[in-house]
C-alpha cells in the first residue's frame, strides 16, 4: 500500500458517510410508508467485484443482500458491458434479492474515466410489485409465480436512458404504479447521492487511493473478524427448533444447525431442516447467507462497520431443497418466518458463549401486517407494516418491551394518528400486552396489543404472527414467554371468533376489530431469586397482578410493598416443592 | 444597553454594547453550576457597565438541556387517550444500534403508574368520536396529586386537529389544582405523531417548575440591578428570543438556547458582507457544531431529538429548533487508535479537566497537542499568553502513536489533524450537501475556540467561496444572541391537498395563524410596527410522507399564488432529491414565524489607518501544514493589520483567544467590519 494511513482512513469515512447520505434521500422521498416511515430499507457501496464497503445501518437483513444483487448483475451482463448510467433492479430471492418480490434491490456502476471502481446499491420493500394480493406478498402462495412480478437483474436504466418498456411493464402489473414508480425514483435518488460520493473521492484522491482504500476496509474487515473468533472458544453447539407449520397445512416443521468454531472458521451446518414447504415461509440459500452474516456480526461485533471482509470466515453447509435452501419456483412471500429462524438457531447455539451479546428469546417474527380495501371513492388502499413485540431478558436486565424483532432494524412501527389519517381504519388500543409468561430472575420485555376497527364498508387482512404455536425461549430457570396471535372481534361482539398465526385476505366487515398481539420475551434465571422490590415495582406499575406475583414469583405484597417474612416462607415452600416434583 | 449572556460548560459570557457609543464589550467568568444565575449576574458586574435601564437582555442557558439529561426535573404525570398510555413507552420501538442483541430503549420521563387514561376520542378529522369524561380527568388529577406529581402533561390522539377536549381538560384540572404547572400538547405543538408529541409535552412539564424558580431567581436579581422585567429574555431553540414570562411557559423551547446564538450571528455577519449563505461552524473544547444559513436565514426544523445518536432512539422534541448537527469533534478530542488499528480523533474528550496533554495535566493526546506540534499553535500566547503550553508535553502524549504507524511526531500530528478535519467535513456535508446544497455557493464562517485553526483546510476540502473570521471568535454566541429578535413560530399539520381551488383554505389558515403570532408577539409588548412575519409550506407529493419546506410570500393568497407556490415546490424537490413528479401534491404543515424586530446595533468599526503589515507581522516560525515538511511562516497580530490589505500564506495570524491558519496559495485581508476574510489565490 503506498498511500499514507491516514488518507486510506479518510476515504473510508466518506465512502460511510455517502452510504448514509443514500439512506436518508431514499427514505425521505420514497412513496410507499413501508419506506419512509418505517424505513423498511438498506443502502451501501459495494466493490467492483461485489463485496460490500460500506452501509448505512437500516435493516441489517437488506444490507447484507446488496453484494449478491451485484454479483448477480456481473455474473448476468460481465463487467464490461456494464455503461456509466445504466441502473440494475432485482428482487430474484434465488438471485441478488434474496428475500421475496417485494424487496426491490437497485444496483448503479459507478465509473471513472471509463473505468468501473464501485456499485451504489440499495434495496427497500416497496408496497406493490404486482401478484395475486395487495400488497404483492401474501400467506397463502404456493408458487413464486403468484407473488408478483419478477425481476432477475434487468437493466432500468441504460446509460442514463429510462427502458421505458421496462417502466410500463412495471406500471401495467401493478396495483398502485403511482407508489411503485415513485419508490424506484426515490431509489434511484438515492444511488445519484451514493455516485456523487464516490465521484468526490475519486476527485479529491484519485481512483487509485479509493481502490487502495476498498482493498484495506476489506482486509481489515477480515482481520478483525478473525481476531474476535479467535477470542472465542473452540468447540461445537447445536441448537433445533420448531416451526409452527409449514404456511399452509398445520405441521410443526423442525430445523436445526450445528456451529463449529475451530480456530479461525466458523461453520453453520444446517443439515437436517424439514425439506422446502408448500407455503411461501421459504427461504433461498442467499436469504440463508444473509442471516448467516447477521448473527455472525452480533455475536462477533456489533459495532464493526460492516463491509464484506469481515464474513469471510463464514462457512455454511445445507443440502438445497430445505426451508432454508428452497429451490424454484417455490414461493417465499414469508420468507421472514423461515429467515428469522434460521437467525435465531444460531443465536440459541452461541448463547452460552456470548451472553453478553445476546438476549434470551424474543417474538422474532416480523409479524408483517397487511390491511387492504377500497376507499368510498374506489381508490384502492394498502397498509403494511410489521410489529413490534417483547424482547427477551439478559444475565443482568429486564427483557425489552416493544421492539422491533432482530431482523428489523432501525426500523419504525407506523404513529397512529398518521394510520387513522391514511386509512379507514380506527386504533382503539395500543398498549403493552402484559399476559403471563417470560417470568424471571429478570423477566421478558412485553409485547403489544394493536386493535384496528375497520371504518368502512370492509377490509381484508393478511398476516404472518410466526411464534403462534412456540413461544420465546428463557434460560437459566426462566420461564419460556408468550405467543404472537392475530384476533379477529366481530362488531358488537366483545370477545375474538377466531385466533391465529396466519390469514390471507381474511374480510372484515365495519366494525370490525383485528386484534395484533406480540409475544412477551422469554425470562433468564429463576423467577423466586428475582428481588422481591422489583416484583412490587412491576405490580404497581400495573405488569403483574399481585396474583401473578405470588404464584410465579413467590412475592407477597401488603399495602407497604413486600411483606418479607411472608415471602421468604413462600419461597421456600414453593423451591422445596420444586425439588421433590423434580 | 444591550446585553447577553451565554452559559457554556465552563464559562460564562457576556456580551454588551452601548446603543448610544456604539461600544461593545465582553467579558468572561466562570460559569457557577449550582446556580447559574449568580455568574450572570458577577459577569454584569465585572463588565463595570451601568446596567441600569438596560433596554434588551438575553439570556442563553443550559439549564434546560442539563435538567433534562441529569434528570433532574419534577416528578411528571401524563393524562391520556384511553387505550394509549403506554404510547410513551413503546416510542416507535426502532433498534438504532441494529446489531446489538442487548440494545436498551431509553426510559420514559413519566413511568406507567403515573400515565393515566380518560375516556374521550377524536377521529383524524377532529370531529368528536366521545365526549371527554370530565369525572375520568377529576379521578385521574386526584390519582396524580395523591402521588405527589409536581407538574402534568396531557396529550390526546388527534389534538393537533382539534384541541377541544385538552382544553377542557385543562380547564379541570386549573379548577382542582390552580397552581399545578400544566401541558397541553397542542400548546407545545400542533403537528401530528402521537408519541413525539406526548414526549415533548411530557418533557415540557418535567422543567416547567425548575425553570420557572430559576427565571424567577434571575428576574428578581436583575430587577435588583435596575434591569426591568420587560427588557429581560431567553434565547430560544428556533434562533429567537422571548420574554422569560413565555420561556416559563413553555421551557422545552429552550432546549438548544446556547448553540442556536452562533448561527445567528453567522447569520448576522452574512447580512453585514453581502453573503445571505453562510454554513457556520463553533469547534468548541469537545464538539463541533454545524449548521446553514440560507438566504440570510438559518434552517429551522421539528425533527429534532435529545440524546439520539447511532446506539440510541433519544427522545423527540417537536419544537422548531435550528438545525444543528453536532460531532465529537473538538480541541480536546482524544487521538486514539481503534480496535483495528485505526486511528480515531474524539469522541472522547479531554474536555477542560484534564484538558490536553500540553497543558500540564492529561496525558492522552488531544487535537489542540496535535495543533501545537505542528508548529499551529503558538505555546506562549494561549489566551494571551495566560496559559503556557508544554510542546515536550504535546510531543510525548503522542509518541506511542507515532511508533505504531512507524512515522514522524510532525507525520502523526499532521495525521491526527486530517482526520478531525475529515470528521468536521462529513458533518459539514451533512448539513449542506446532503441536503441539496452546493457549498460552492457559501462562505465558512468559523467560530469557538478551535474554529479559526480549521477553517482554511475545510474551505479548501469543502470549496466554499471564502473563510470569513469574525472578531473575538470565542465569544462570538454570545454577540450572536445579542443579535437576535423575538422570534414565535406557530406549526399545524392539517393535510391540504394544493390545487387553485384551495387558495381560499390555504389564506385563511395562513391568515389565523398570522394573526395569533402577531398577537402572542404583542402580549409581549412589540410594537406593531416592529412585527414582520414569514410564511413557509411543508410540502409533498401525494404519497410522501416527509416533506420539502417552501416560502411563501405575505399577501392574499389567490390562484396565482398557489401556482407559484407549487413551482417552487417542484423546485425545491428537485433540488433536494434529484426529481420532480406529475403527481398531486399535498401541503402538510403550515408554518408561520413572526419576528419581534428589535434595533440591531452596529457592529463595531476597525480603524487600520496608517497601519502596514509589518506593523502586524511577529516574526516567523516552522509551521506544518500538508506535508511533513515545516514551512516558514509569516506571524501576524490580529488586532495590528491594516483595513483591505492582503497577506500571503503560509503565514498566522493570532489573538489572545484565538489562531487563524492561512495555507500556501491563500490570502488573507481584514475588513472594515474587523472580519478576516481568506480566500484561495485562485478565487475571487
Amino acid at each position: 500500500m503506498s498511500r499514507d494511513p491516514f488518507t486510506l482512513e479518510i476515504i473510508g469515512d466518506m465512502l460511510r458517510a455517502s452510504a448514509v447520505e443514500m439512506f436518508i434521500t431514499y427514505g425521505r422521498s420514497a412513496q410507499s410508508p413501508i419506506i419512509y416511515e418505517v424505513l423498511d430499507m438498506g443502502c451501501g457501496l459495494i466493490s467492483a467485484e461485489g463485496e460490500l464497503i460500506a452501509e448505512a445501518e437500516g435493516v441489517p437483513g437488506f444490507v447484507g443482500c446488496l453484494g449478491f444483487a451485484v454479483r448477480e448483475v456481473l455474473g448476468k451482463f460481465g463487467a464490461d458491458a456494464l455503461q456509466p448510467g445504466d441502473i440494475y433492479a432485482s428482487n430474484d430471492p434465488w438471485g441478488g434479492g434474496g428475500t421475496h418480490l417485494s424487496d426491490v434491490v437497485l444496483v448503479m456502476p459507478l465509473f471513472h474515466e471509463g473505468c468501473l471502481l464501485a456499485f451504489a446499491a440499495n434495496k427497500a420493500h416497496w408496497t406493490e410489485v404486482g401478484g395475486m394480493a395487495p400488497g404483492s406478498w401474501t400467506t397463502d402462495s404456493t408458487e413464486i409465480y403468484q407473488e408478483g412480478l419478477q425481476l432477475p437483474a434487468l437493466r432500468l436504466y441504460r446509460a442514463g436512458q429510462p427502458q421505458q418498456d421496462l417502466l410500463d411493464i412495471i406500471e401495467a402489473n401493478v396495483r398502485l404504479p403511482e407508489m411503485t414508480l415513485g419508490d424506484m425514483y426515490a431509489g434511484i435518488a438515492a444511488l445519484h447521492a451514493g455516485a456523487r460520493g464516490v465521484a468526490a473521492v475519486c476527485a479529491r484522491y484519485g481512483a487509485d487511493a479509493l481502490l487502495d482504500s476498498i482493498a484495506l476496509l476489506l482486509k481489515r474487515g477480515e482481520s478483525v473478524a478473525r481476531e474476535r473468533l479467535s477470542a472465542l472458544p473452540d468447540g461445537s453447539w447445536h441448537a433445533e427448533a420448531w416451526l409452527d407449520d409449514d404456511g399452509i397445512g398445520d405441521e410443526p416443521q423442525y430445523v436445526c444447525v450445528r456451529v463449529t468454531i475451530d480456530g479461525e472458521r466458523f461453520v453453520a451446518d444446517y443439515s437436517g431442516c424439514a425439506p422446502q414447504a408448500s407455503g411461501p415461509i421459504n427461504t433461498t440459500h442467499v436469504g440463508l447467507m444473509v442471516v448467516v452474516r447477521e448473527m455472525f456480526k452480533c455475536v462477533l461485533d456489533p459495532h464493526f462497520p460492516n463491509n464484506d471482509g469481515f464474513f469471510r470466515p463464514i462457512e455454511i453447509i445445507c443440502p438445497p431443497g430445505t426451508l432454508f435452501t428452497a429451490q424454484r419456483p417455490a414461493p417465499t412471500s414469508t420468507y421472514w418466518e423461515t429467515g428469522s429462524y434460521a437467525a435465531e438457531l444460531i443465536w440459541r447455539a452461541m448463547y452460552p458463549v456470548a451472553p453478553d451479546r445476546l438476549s434470551v428469546g424474543h417474538h422474532l417474527s416480523i409479524c408483517g401486517t397487511i390491511v387492504s380495501g377500497e376507499d368510498e371513492s374506489g381508490t384502492p388502499w394498502v397498509l403494511v407494516e410489521p410489529q413490534a413485540g417483547g424482547w427477551g431478558a439478559t444475565h443482568r436486565r429486564d427483557g425489552q418491551s416493544g421492539l422491533v424483532p432482530s431482523g428489523d432494524g432501525e426500523t419504525y412501527i407506523m404513529p397512529v394518528e398518521i394510520c387513522e389519517t391514511r386509512y379507514p381504519l380506527l386504533v382503539d388500543q395500543f398498549a403493552f400486552n402484559t399476559e403471563p409468561g417470560g417470568g424471571g430472575r429478570w423477566r421478558g420485555g412485553f409485547g403489544l396489543i394493536r386493535d384496528y376497527q375497520v371504518t368502512c364498508s370492509h377490509a381484508d387482512l393478511t398476516a404472518s404472527f410466526g411464534r403462534f404455536r412456540f413461544p420465546p425461549w428463557g434460560a437459566a430457570g426462566g420461564a419460556d414467554g408468550s405467543n404472537n396471535a392475530i384476533e379477529i372481534i366481530p362488531a358488537g361482539q366483545g370477545k375474538a371468533v377466531m385466533r391465529t398465526g396466519r390469514c390471507a385476505r381474511q374480510r372484515l366487515q365495519r366494525g370490525d376489530v383485528a386484534r395484533l398481539i406480540t409475544a412477551v420475551g422469554g425470562g433468564y434465571g429463576d423467577p423466586l431469586q428475582r428481588e422481591p422490590p422489583r416484583v412490587a415495582e412491576d405490580v404497581r406499575e400495573g405488569f403483574l397482578s399481585p396474583e401473578i406475583a405470588r404464584q410465579a414469583y413467590g412475592v407477597v405484597l401488603d399495602n407497604a410493598g413486600v411483606d418479607e417474612v411472608a415471602t421468604a416462607s413462600l419461597r421456600a415452600d414453593m423451591s422445596r416443592e420444586r425439588d421433590h416434583g423434580a | 444597553m444591550r446585553i447577553a449572556t451565554d452559559i457554556g460548560g465552563t464559562f460564562t459570557d457576556l456580551v454588551w454594547q452601548d446603543e448610544k457609543s456604539g461600544a461593545v464589550g465582553n467579558t468572561k467568568v466562570p460559569t457557577t453550576p449550582h446556580d447559574f444565575g449568580a455568574a450572570v449576574v458577577s459577569a454584569i458586574r465585572q463588565s463595570r457597565q451601568d446596567a441600569r435601564g438596560t433596554g434588551f437582555l438575553v439570556h442563553g442557558t443550559t439549564l434546560v438541556i442539563n435538567a433534562l439529561t441529569e434528570r433532574k426535573g419534577v416528578r411528571t404525570g401524563l393524562i391520556t387517550t384511553r387505550g394509549f398510555r403506554d404510547v410513551l413507552e413503546i416510542g416507535r420501538a426502532n433498534r438504532p444500534d441494529i446489531y446489538n442483541m442487548t440494545y436498551v430503549k431509553p426510559t420514559p420521563f413519566v413511568p406507567r403508574r403515573l400515565r393515566l387514561e380518560v375516556t374521550g376520542r377524536l377521529n383524524f378529522r377532529g370531529e368528536v368520536l366521545l365526549p371527554l369524561c370530565h369525572e375520568d380527568v377529576a379521578r385521574a388529577a386526584g390519582t396524580l396529586l395523591a402521588e405527589g406529581v409536581e407538574a402534568v402533561a396531557v396529550c390526546f390522539l388527534h389534538s393537533y386537529v382539534n384541541p377541544q377536549h385538552e382544553l377542557e381538560c385543562g380547564q379541570i384540572l386549573a379548577d382542582l389544582a390552580p397552581d399545578l404547572p400544566v401541558t397541553l400538547s397542542h400548546q407545545v405543538t400542533r403537528e401530528w405523531r402521537e408519541f413525539e408529541r406526548s414526549n415533548t409535552a411530557v418533557l415540557n412539564s418535567y422543567v416547567m417548575p425548575i425553570v420557572a424558580r430559576y427565571l424567577n431567581s434571575l428576574e428578581r436579581d436583575l430587577n435588583d440591578m435596575g434591569i426591568p422585567s420587560p427588557s429581560l429574555h431567553v434565547m430560544q431553540s428556533n434562533g429567537g428570543s422571548a420574554s422569560f414570562g413565555a420561556g416559563r411557559q413553555l421551557p422545552v423551547n429552550l432546549v438548544e438556547s446556547g448553540p442556536v446564538a452562533g448561527v445567528i450571528g453567522a447569520a448576522r455577519i452574512g447580512g453585514i458582507i453581502g453573503e445571505p449563505n453562510v454554513i457556520s461552524l463553533d469547534v468548541g473544547g469537545t464538539t463541533a457544531k454545524c449548521s446553514l444559513v440560507l438566504d440570510g436565514a438559518p434552517r429551522i426544523t421539528s425533527d429534532y431529538k435529545i440524546e439520539h445518536d447511532r446506539r440510541s432512539a433519544g427522545y423527540p422534541i417537536l419544537v422548531p429548533t435550528v438545525d444543528i448537527v453536532e460531532i465529537g469533534a473538538g480541541g480536546g478530542s482524544i487521538a486514539h487508535l481503534d480496535e483495528s488499528g485505526a486511528l480515531r480523533v474524539g469522541p472522547q474528550s479531554a474536555g477542560a479537566d484534564p484538558g490536553p496533554a500540553c497543558q500540564g495535566v492529561g496525558d492522552q493526546p488531544t487535537l489542540t497537542d496535535a495543533n501545537l506540534v505542528a508548529g499551529r499553535i503558538n505555546p506562549d500566547y494561549f489566551l494571551g499568553g495566560r496559559i503556557p503550553l508544554s510542546v515536550a508535553r504535546a510531543q510525548q502524549a503522542l509518541q506511542p502513536l507515532a511508533a505504531h504507524f512507524g512515522l514522524g511526531i510532525a507525520e502523526t500530528a499532521l495525521g491526527i489533524i486530517r482526520i478531525a478535519d475529515s470528521n468536521m467535513i462529513n458533518a459539514l456535508k451533512l448539513v449542506s450537501v446532503r441536503r441539496g446544497h452546493d457549498p460552492r455557493d457559501f462562505v465558512l464562517l468559523p467560530f469557538g475556540g478551535g474554529g479559526a485553526l480549521h477553517g482554511a483546510t475545510l474551505m479548501r476540502e469543502l470549496q466554499t467561496r471564502k473563510v470569513v473570521i469574525p472578531q473575538q471568535p470565542g465569544v462570538f454566541s454570545a454577540w450572536g444572541m445579542l443579535m437576535s429578535d423575538l422570534r414565535r413560530d406557530d406549526i399545524r399539520t392539517r393535510i391540504t391537498r394544493v390545487t387553485e381551488d384551495a387558495a381560499p383554505d390555504l389564506d385563511e389558515t395562513f391568515a389565523d395563524m398570522s394573526r395569533r403570532v402577531h398577537e402572542a408577539l404583542q402580549r409581549e409588548d412589540v410594537a406593531a410596527a416592529d412585527i414582520r412575519s414569514e410564511r413557509h409550506a411543508d410540502m409533498r407529493y401525494l404519497g410522501q410522507e416527509h416533506t420539502v419546506k417552501v416560502p411563501l410570500a405575505e399577501g392574499c393568497i389567490d390562484a396565482a399564488a398557489v401556482d407559484g407556490l407549487l413551482e417552487r415546490f417542484h423546485q425545491a424537490h428537485e433540488q433536494t432529491y434529484t426529481f420532480r413528479l406529475d403527481s398531486p401534491v399535498e401541503l402538510v404543515n403550515y408554518h408561520v414565524t413572526a419576528f419581534g424586530l428589535v434595533p440591531a446595533p452596529e457592529i463595531g468599526r476597525v480603524c487600520g489607518d496608517g497601519l502596514t503589515l509589518a506593523d502586524a507581522g511577529k516574526g516567523r516560525r516552522e509551521v506544518y501544514f500538508d506535508d511533513p515538511v515545516p514551512l516558514q511562516a509569516d506571524i501576524f497580530e490580529r488586532d495590528r493589520l491594516p483595513v483591505g490589505e492582503a497577506l500571503a500564506g503560509p503565514a498566522v495570524i493570532e489573538e489572545p483567544t484565538a489562531t487563524i491558519l492561512v495555507f500556501p496559495q491563500q490570502r488573507a485581508w481584514r475588513d472594515r467590519n474587523g472580519l478576516i476574510h481568506i480566500q484561495g489565490e485562485d478565487q475571487s
